[in-house]
């Protein structure tokens, strides 16, 4: 084995302002090197190493201490913050995981199919005879927030409420944390009281719905308490909105790079699932997976040593050269799986949600917005961590 | 029960192992290992296990 002297591996400024983790920059180190040296510690750089790290025994879940990094370690959102499956490890991580899993199912899942189709239908409807739209405004943030309001079986009409606070709480993930802190909090008691109201309401009458379900989560006896209840519902809504709004951002950025693609969409719908994997190999809005070595050890050739924070780069795994060949765009490709919701123990949890609504969503909008293209005056989230469209104006040919 | 893995598509995330430990196991290097027959008491935990793949691997069958 060989061991790389550390000093020949590229550095990589991730926390500059102009950094991109999409760029020629990342590319090219990753032709140099399967990692590169940053402010944070490692960033993985190719498919086989992020595949391999993504769930290796010796790494942990590295965003446990973002909010004492951040000068925050007391209060209601620290206390939320602790309280996320993603922060947990070993028996303690297993246990909330096992209590979820049944409300995720993906048999449960294959019910909602209907109304996610006529949600789309019914928002494209909105605004198809103008000719253009806000993509994200009118499609991607309702579609997102109405498919947590579906889930939660709560009146889409609420929708507006979800997106709002779950925005809110999004700023706790930026660098502005502390001096957001009360109107996070603020926000996450909005959400906390109708967490609350929905557990009352179930506990007392029990539906045949996804929330019932968690409520009633039992395993061996073992049961979630009232606030294990309302912290996971709160991720839910927020874990589930921004990332599901981002992702169809980035979607329709890529379709529209790539419109023979869209019209092989359009005229079969069936490959709606495969678009959403091709998307989110080359155009993740999950650019980063964060891991903490727990020990000290060495991974072909290098020493990682105890506490070192790993990024796992998920555009430049999903586009490397090795494993994907020349850069494509081919929904309809055999391709190996992209690492855009992770992987290991913490493996997004709602992802067969994500993947169906998404999947419905995609070849409906193919068929009926023609070749859409960009018009001036989109607006982004900087390329890092999770990023997409903060607003997507597009113009297009309406059909039916 | 009758357990089958189809090992092309596993990619060792070990949800698996989380879900239902009776029948699966993640090895040392990160790899699963799993019972190819386990008693018909855990049906309940094994099908979640199946379940809960992210690439749908595990196939389940009574008898």
């Amino acid at each position: 084995m060989t061991i790389t002297p550390t000093a020949a591996a590229p550095r990589l400024a991730v926390t500059d302002p102009s950094f991109s983790i999409t760029s020629d920059e990342v590319h090219a180190a990753r032709e140099q090197s399967w990692y590169a040296h940053t402010e944070y510690g490692l960033a993985i750089l190719r498919y086989e190493e992020v595949s391999k790290l993504m769930k290796h025994p010796k790494l942990r879940q590295g965003s446990a201490a973002w909010p004492a990094h951040n000068g925050v370690t007391e209060g209601p959102f620290a206390q939320w913050f602790d309280s996320w499956i993603l922060n947990k490890e070993g028996e303690e991580h297993h246990r909330l995981r096992r209590l979820l899993n049944p409300a995720f199912s993906p048999k449960l899942i294959g019910g909602l199919v209907p109304r996610f189709q006529a949600l789309a239908g019914e928002l494209i409807d909105a605004f198809a005879e103008r000719g253009e739209c806000d993509f994200t405004a009118e499609f991607a943030e309702p579609y997102a927030a109405r498919v947590i309001a579906i889930m939660l079986g709560l009146p889409e009409s609420e929708w507006q409420m979800i997106a709002r606070e779950s925005a809110t709480l999004g700023l706790a993930l930026g660098v502005t944390l502390k001096q957001d802190l009360p109107q996070i909090e603020e926000a996450l008691a909005k959400l906390y009281a109708y967490a609350d109201g929905l557990i009352s309401d179930r506990s007392a009458n029990p539906r045949d719905d996804f929330m019932t379900t968690l409520v009633q989560a039992q395993r061996d006896g073992d049961r979630l308490s009232s606030t294990e209840l309302r912290d996971a519902i709160v991720l839910l809504i927020f874990g589930g909105y921004d990332t599901t709004r981002n992702q169809l951002g980035l979607a329709m950025q890529t379709f529209m790079q790539h419109p023979d693609q869209w019209d092989v969409l359009a005229a079969n719908p069936a490959l709606g699932g495969q678009a959403v994997e091709e998307v989110m190999r080359v155009n993740p809005t999950v650019r980063w997976v964060t891991r903490e070595a727990v020990e000290t050890f060495e991974y072909q050739g290098l020493l990682i040593e105890a506490g070192t924070t790993v990024h796992l780069f998920s555009e430049s795994a999903g586009t490397d050269p090795r494993v994907f060949g020349e850069r494509s765009f081919d929904i309809e490709a055999e391709r190996k799986p992209h690492y855009g919701f992770g992987g290991g123990a913490h493996h997004c949890l709602g992802h067969f949600v994500a993947r169906s609504d998404m999947s419905e969503a995609l070849p409906l909008l193919a068929r009926r917005l023609r070749n859409p293209q960009p018009l001036p005056g989109a607006t982004w989230l900087a390329d890092s961590g999770n990023t997409g469209p903060i607003s997507l104006p597009i113009s297009f040919t309406a059909a039916p | 029960m009758k357990i089958t893995v189809d090992l092309d598509k596993c990619q060792d995330h070990g949800q698996c192992a989380i879900a239902a430990p009776v029948a699966f196991r993640m090895n040392d290097e990160g790899n699963l290992e799993y019972e190819t027959t386990v008693d018909d008491s855990y049906l309940d935990e094994v099908e979640e296990a199946a379940d809960v793949c992210p690439v749908q691997a595990i196939l389940v069958a009574q008898g």
